[in-house]
């Protein structure tokens, strides 16, 4: 577990270094892997209680990833925690045979809970679970699932939301990535959601909202969960930016998926090293 | 008069007795604990049932989220909206996670009869069996359905199991035997064969009586009650009587019928045969023993195909 700001900063920006190497081998949905990544590595690398060495542990904390398409960024970290390693996750992404894909797989990688890729799944099924450990008497793990706005459209996203509430899942936390941009373009051209923490707290969440891109902020936020064994699940709408850290990528709905040159790499990387040692004066 | 039960009434109140068996037996309702009449499970062990309200979609994929953990949660619904309203839910939640979901479909085929064709299921047998590590089956006997439902304690895997919300003949004894790509034969015969499921297997049974009083003729009647997987040896041998009738309440096809089709040709095997169900069709709301007679699914209309066959 890392406990100061600076290091999760740090493993951020590792995360965020592994996903544009990754990204100049493979076209990945590098977007929302950057805008979601401060927060997975958060969650990953300092709140949840996940064990590699036991993955069966009763008492672990389970991970659904709703938003399958953050696969990427959700193997960086699971690599960080000492899962499998970061390389093996860039030499086997996407080759046949390996463990690594455009969605997580449980088929050939254990350390997914629940396979995923198609919308408005993972957060009902983890709503399941939330309410089976429940039933088992087990008062200390959260279900931490992790959505995208776009994905607010499915209508299955608000079935659950509502049987959440229902079934006092206060051990049931869902992180929405309200990056602005779905696979078409920005989400208030599309269709849009409005405000989507309202609607939340409408059906009687305990809501949070955060600067999704600041690890003290989430910090912060994780800290102050309510405990596993209340009554009220919790939503963290995280207001972050699509393709986050990443001049050319920003708010640029190219970016939603594609893979970059090797110029662009070594751009990238220089930008990302340049803002963490500015900050850090290192 | 034959005593006649009511398939969702003996497996909405044995899950009292599964509940019993097994603390990870739970249930999962969308708004139909009535209709599927599993009130009782709840009223048992209500730490155990969950009501998501009409909402399908949730039930299957909070049960394979129930079954994640270790449970064996038994959703209940009418056939089409459970195989059809999640149908992607029952693919991607259930079977590709190979999580151990009962899906207890009812109101199978067309006798939801007057509610009309949004309360048919004559598409699930096509749609389930397509879903890969599901196994489906078809319910057409009350201590069938209580030794399935057994069985369904020990399968590890999904299981879509659809049942008529018409009366059915009790056909077996209390201990039937009952197995995952298994068949019953219900009466043996020579010269013709009646391959069947559900509700249709009383129908069958009537119609070989009614052949073999007006011709002498024998025809052996199967129950497929495994449609996935099914039972390959039964269809072969029955192919040696040299004419096989498939008769299903569903659509005539993706059924039972373009199953044994598809096992015949695949063995080589020429037969005289045909498929009875609903013909590829939309109809208007009726009674299901209008329809039955419509589509020569009952007693009178499968007894007619067959010796047409043997003529």
């Amino acid at each position: 577990m890392i406990n100061s700001v600076k290091e999760l900063e740090k493993a951020a920006l590792d995360v965020r270094i592994n996903l544009l190497k990754l990204c100049n081998v493979e076209a990945i949905h590098i977007g929302g892997d950057l805008s979601i990544t401060d927060a997975m590595t958060v969650l990953w690398q300092y709140k949840m209680n996940y064990d590699p060495d036991n993955i069966e542990d009763e008492n672990r904390d389970r991970f659904v990833l709703s938003k399958g398409h953050a696969s990427a960024v959700t193997s960086f970290n699971q690599a960080a925690i000492g899962c499998f390693k970061a390389e093996d996750v860039i030499n086997e992404y996407a080759k046949d045979g390996g463990r690594f894909s455009m969605h997580s797989c449980n088929l050939v990688n254990p350390y997914v809970e629940v396979s995923t890729g198609s919308l408005g799944h993972g957060m009902p099924v983890a709503c399941g679970m939330a309410a089976a450990l429940r039933m088992k008497g087990n008062k200390s793990s959260r279900v931490y699932t992790v959505m995208g706005d776009g994905e607010q459209s499915e209508g299955s996203i608000w079935e659950a939301v509502a049987n959440a509430v229902h079934y006092k899942l206060g051990n049931l936390v869902a992180l929405v990535d309200c990056n602005g941009f779905e696979a078409d373009g920005s989400i208030d051209d599309i269709t849009g959601l409005g405000d989507i923490a309202s609607k939340y707290r409408a059906f009687g969440w305990n809501t949070v909202e955060v600067n999704g891109n600041n690890v003290e902020e989430l910090k912060s936020c994780f800290d102050k969960l309510p405990a596993p064994d209340s009554d009220v699940p919790t939503v963290i709408i995280c207001h972050t930016i699509k393709g986050k850290g990443v001049n050319f990528m920003e708010n640029n709905p190219r970016w939603h998926a594609g893979k970059i040159s090797n110029e662009q790499l070594e751009d990238a990387i220089r930008c990302l090293n340049d803002e963490y040692n500015r900050k850090w004066n290192s | 008069m034959d005593k006649k039960s009511f398939l969702r009434d003996v497996t909405g109140e044995y899950m009292v007795t599964l509940g019993a068996r097994d603390d990870r037996v739970t249930v999962v309702n969308a708004d139909l604990a009535g209709t599927c009449r599993n009130r009782g499970f709840g009223e048992t062990y209500p730490d155990r049932v969950f009501n998501v309200g009409i909402a399908e979609q949730n039930m299957v994929s909070f049960a394979a989220g129930l079954a994640a953990e270790g449970y064996i949660p038994y959703t209940f619904s009418m056939a089409p909206f459970l195989t059809m309203r999640a149908c992607e839910q029952c693919r991607t939640d259930v079977a590709y996670g190979n999580r151990s979901v009962r899906l207890m479909g009812v109101y199978a085929g067309v006798s939801g009869g007057i509610s009309g064709a949004t309360h048919w299921a004559i598409e699930d047998v096509g749609i389930m069996t397509s879903i890969p590590g599901i196994d489906v089956y078809e319910l057409s006997d009350a201590n069938q359905a209580k030794r399935l439902l057994d069985m369904s304690l020990m399968h590890n895997g999904p299981m879509y199991i659809r049942t008529s919300v018409e009366p059915v003949t009790d056909l077996y004894p209390e201990d039937i035997e009952v197995s995952r790509g298994g068949s019953t034969l219900v009466c043996e015969g020579e010269d013709g064969a009646f391959l069947c499921s559900g509700v249709i297997v009383q129908y069958a049974k009537k119609a070989a009586e009614m052949i073999k009083e007006k011709n002498g003729a024998t025809i052996r009647v199967i129950d497929m009650y495994s449609i996935k997987p099914i039972d390959r040896e039964a269809i072969i041998s029955a192919s040696g009587t040299g004419r096989i009738v498939v008769a299903q309440d569903h659509n005539i096809v993706g059924g039972l019928g373009s199953i044994v089709a598809t096992t015949l040709a695949t063995e080589g095997i020429g037969v005289r045969f045909k498929i009875v169900g609903i013909p590829d069709e939309y109809v208007a709301m009726a009674h299901p023993g209008y329809l039955y007679n419509k589509f020569g699914l009952d007693a009178e209309g499968l007894c007619k195909t067959m010796t047409e066959m043997l003529n």
